[in-house]
């Protein structure tokens, strides 16, 4: 999830609000454009390589495919690519018109709406995309699955969604599915990292890995290569290591980087290629913090208040929603997507036998812990981070990430943190009102300025 | 007849001041489950009332609060039941099923009734993956030590074992009721059988076992109307139908023969090992249920929903299929095209219902629900 977002916005896209300030974002994150290209543009051309494809949803498990050198396919990332490109409507419809309902993940109509596409042009014999229409440069490129792979945390649409790929290809194509499941936490010993339940769903999940690995040595005819797989989790852990000390700069008022600079900078620790340019995008993003630190510049200009993202991110809206906050002087510093996911834990993982702490990191994904737990974490991002108030993002179809947005936002209250709710989506931008964000977020605002009045 | 009829629709109508009776009459504890999968047995064996917690007819309130409304009308109820104060009958909660919106729901009960306990242990829904079993047995092996733990003492596997026979002998006296349905022998209405199946999701079982053993050897053996359209429901995964959908479509011309809803045969289809180890009979129900009737909530590849109904469809001599969907269902939303198209590709009428919690305008449905029965009436004749 996934690209740079000066590339996919649409050049005049800009909201008419505020003091209209944009985001100062970091120019680092524009090696990920290309990281992304490549990554993209490497796989188009995999069959051409012959090399096997993997279609997988859910969390992290690239290291694997990388490790045994097969391309994949993260269908949330093309989702996400899509959407971010304003390009999904068209795949939506398509889904649409098969008879999925508009209440269903947006991530899996835009991408089944997709696949459904691609089968029709295999069936024609032909393409009835004009020549020129932008989509046909990627559409047309994507390589059908050889396997499907499903390891979704917590979300059991996630898993049947991939039931549903299955069945539109015929069932032809061989598919696996892991069970990540949620760290309920209500065991007397329960904790963060630590209880019965935690040891031993780690190592429910540590084992699922190791049959992946098998079920794709059966698959490919060849044997898997853990030392491989060190290596390559050798460069994530890395990259995760300097994602989290720039993340922790942003302590510093005001921050260096925004919670947008962390979402566009999720591709690398997400499905990129564990390599040396995952370490040196994240250099480059440690580095411009630093700078900006001793500049006294931040990521948003004169900011005045810090708040905290919930929710998952809404694609067709990164740019918007940067530059919207900008123009009130809020710096959204932290978020529970990007802060808490995304290998957050790399000292869990032994290079030398990097399965079990794999595992763990998949295991602890942002909404994989029963609310206490999870919001406990919360809370610690937002003290640490210094946060005034919570920007709520109600992702129509995503009930993964609104379920405890209610807890979140009481337990916000409670914390003295002010709380705003925003209607949207992950992929499908019909459900974004944008002026009832432009309304709570003034409202925000001013009660937050009345507080430091009164102070 | 009518006395035992009304009876479970007494119960069915108010599942909650039953179990209120039962406990101050008993003084014994009850213990809510979740639905879909989730086995009443060992509850039962623990000397409670294992209740499935049920939708009910109240307009959501004060539950808006702590969940939005893009969530289906079941865990709406849930929770707003929850914050109401309903609840307080139960003396535990156990759940562990594979629904995204049914987690949320139960973090916010967890916060909203403290002292409530709610035993979590997650059922693995890859039902053919090489480790389902372990994984499964593992899992009911947990749940038991923890009933122990909630009630103070062992249970001992012959309870169980006896649990399992009761709610056998339970299952088995609605299935005979199906047979005699489709079969043509009894009228039972759609808003009857679901009576019977609702309240032996709440009575004692025992109990309830009894007035189906009276109910089958005297409800009167007479077919329904014979101009009527042979409908199959299907659908509504974890919570009941509104009685008067039910009613609507018999009203409108159809009879309902055959369903593979939750509260209807879904429930009852599958029974348990009575001998050997009872937490290997319960996983094995477990994993073998979605294999006879299959639940798109669970991940089996060589299982197809369609294919199920267009066979069951036939089997029962219905003439068309009524899809009951509740909105903001997921894996019903991404199941349904599979289901229209085999439909459609064989040329057997059929119709989407979306229902809701509240908001389910009856005149709008009756004009749907009516053309229907026509269409299938025309190509009967054809």
């Amino acid at each position: 999830m996934q690209m740079v977002a000066e590339a996919q916005e649409r050049p005049e896209a800009r909201p008419i609000f505020g003091n209209g300030e944009r985001a100062n974002r970091l120019k680092a994150t524009r090696f990920g454009g290309k990281l992304v290209n490549d990554y993209w543009e490497s796989l188009f051309a995999a069959k051409e390589q012959g090399k096997k494809v993997v279609w997988y949803n859910g969390t992290y498990i690239p290291p694997f495919f990388h490790a045994h050198d097969v391309a994949w396919v993260h269908g949330e990332a093309w989702s996400a690519m899509l959407s971010a490109k304003h390009r999904e409507v068209t795949a939506q419809a398509r889904g649409d018109e098969k008879g999925y309902d508009r209440e269903l993940c947006s991530y899996a109509r835009t991408h089944i709406g997709q696949l459904l596409i691609e089968l029709d042009k295999i069936k024609a014999g032909t393409s009835d995309i004009a020549p020129d229409d932008p989509r046909i440069e990627t559409m047309l490129k994507l390589p059908p699955p050889d396997m499907i792979i499903n390891a979704y945390p917590y979300c059991s649409s996630g898993q049947q969604w991939d039931d549903i790929t299955y069945r539109l290809f015929g069932k032809r194509v061989p598919m696996m599915t892991i069970s990540i499941p949620l760290l309920w936490g209500g065991r007397p010993d329960a904790g963060y990292l630590r209880g019965e339940e935690w040891n031993e769903r780690s190592r429910y999940v540590a084992d699922q890995l190791i049959a992946m690995t098998k079920f794709m040595e059966e698959h490919t005819g060849r044997k898997f290569d853990f030392d491989r797989l060190s290596e390559a989790m050798g460069y994530v852990k890395k990259a995760a290591q300097l994602r989290l000390e720039a993340m922790d700069l942003c302590t510093a008022q005001p921050s260096p980087a925004s919670f947008f600079d962390w979402i566009v900078s999720i591709a690398p620790v997400n499905f990129l290629p564990g390599d040396q340019n995952i370490v040196t995008y994240f250099e480059g993003v440690l580095a411009e913090c630093k700078e900006r630190i001793a500049r006294g510049e931040g990521a948003v200009k004169d900011e005045k208040y810090r708040l905290f993202f919930d929710g998952m991110m809404n694609w067709n809206k990164v740019g918007w929603l940067a530059d919207k906050f900008a123009a009130v002087n809020a710096c959204v510093v932290a978020g529970r997507y990007t802060h808490m996911s995304f290998w957050q834990e790399p000292e869990l993982i032994d290079v030398n036998d990097p399965v079990l702490g794999m595992a763990q990191n998949y295991l602890i994904c942002p909404n994989n812990h029963g609310a206490p737990i999870m919001i406990g974490e919360i809370e610690k991002i937002c003290d640490k981070f210094k946060i005034d108030g919570m920007v709520m993002h109600a992702a129509r179809t995503c009930r993964g990430m609104t379920n405890s947005q209610f807890l979140i936002a009481d337990s916000a209250k409670r914390h003295g943190r002010q709380a705003l709710f925003f209607e949207g989506d992950v992929a499908d931008e019909s459900f974004y009102k944008d002026e009832l964000l432009n309304v709570r977020l003034e409202a925000m605002i001013e009660a937050l300025d009345a507080k430091a009045r009164a102070a | 007849m009518d006395e035992i009829l009304e009876t479970m629709a007494v119960v069915a109508a108010d599942p909650l001041a039953y179990a209120r009776q039962w406990k101050k009459e008993t003084q014994g504890r009850v213990i809510g489950l979740f639905p879909m999968h989730f086995p009443g047995e060992l509850a039962h064996a623990a000397g409670a009332l294992p209740v499935i917690l049920q939708e009910d007819d109240e307009p959501i309130t004060v539950g808006q609060a702590q969940v939005f409304n893009f969530y289906c009308g079941y865990n709406r109820s849930i929770i707003d039941q929850a914050l109401r104060g309903e609840f307080e009958v139960l003396d535990a909660i156990l759940f562990g099923d594979h629904c995204v919106q049914l987690l949320g729901t139960a973090d916010v009960i967890r916060a909203s009734l403290p002292k409530m306990p709610i035993l979590f242990n997650q059922l693995c829904s890859i039902l053919d993956a090489e480790w389902a079993k372990a994984e499964t047995v593992r899992t009911f092996t947990q749940l038991w030590k923890e009933l122990e733990a909630l009630i103070g003492q062992p249970i001992a596997p012959e309870q169980v074992q006896a649990s399992i026979r009761l709610f056998n002998r339970n299952r088995a006296l609605i299935r005979q009721l199906y047979d005699l349905r489709r079969a043509g022998e009894i009228a039972l209405t759609g808003r009857q059988m679901q009576d019977v199946v609702k309240s032996s999701m709440v009575m004692d079982r025992a109990q309830h076992t009894v007035l189906l053993e009276k109910l089958i050897a005297g409800l009167e053996r007479r077919g329904p109307p014979t101009d009527a359209v042979r409908v199959f429901l299907s659908g509504h995964l974890c919570h009941a139908p509104k009685l008067p959908v039910l009613d609507l479509i018999e009203d409108c011309g159809g009879v309902v023969v055959d369903d593979d809803l939750y509260h209807g045969f879904r429930f009852v289809f599958w029974d348990a090992a009575e001998t050997g180890d009872p937490v290997e009979a319960l996983a094995d129900w477990y994993l073998l249920r979605s294999t006879k009737v299959p639940c798109p909530t669970r991940a089996v590849k060589s299982l197809d929903w369609e294919d199920y109904l267009l066979r069951n469809v036939r089997a029962s001599g219905a003439q068309g299929l009524i899809v009951l969907m509740a909105k903001f269902c997921e894996p019903h939303m991404y199941f349904y095209p599979e289901i229209k198209e085999a439909f459609d590709r064989h040329d057997i009428p059929h119709l989407l219902v979306e229902t809701e919690h509240e908001e389910m305008p009856m005149e709008t449905l009756k004009t749907r629900v009516e053309t229907f029965i026509e269409i299938a009436k025309r190509r009967m004749a054809a």
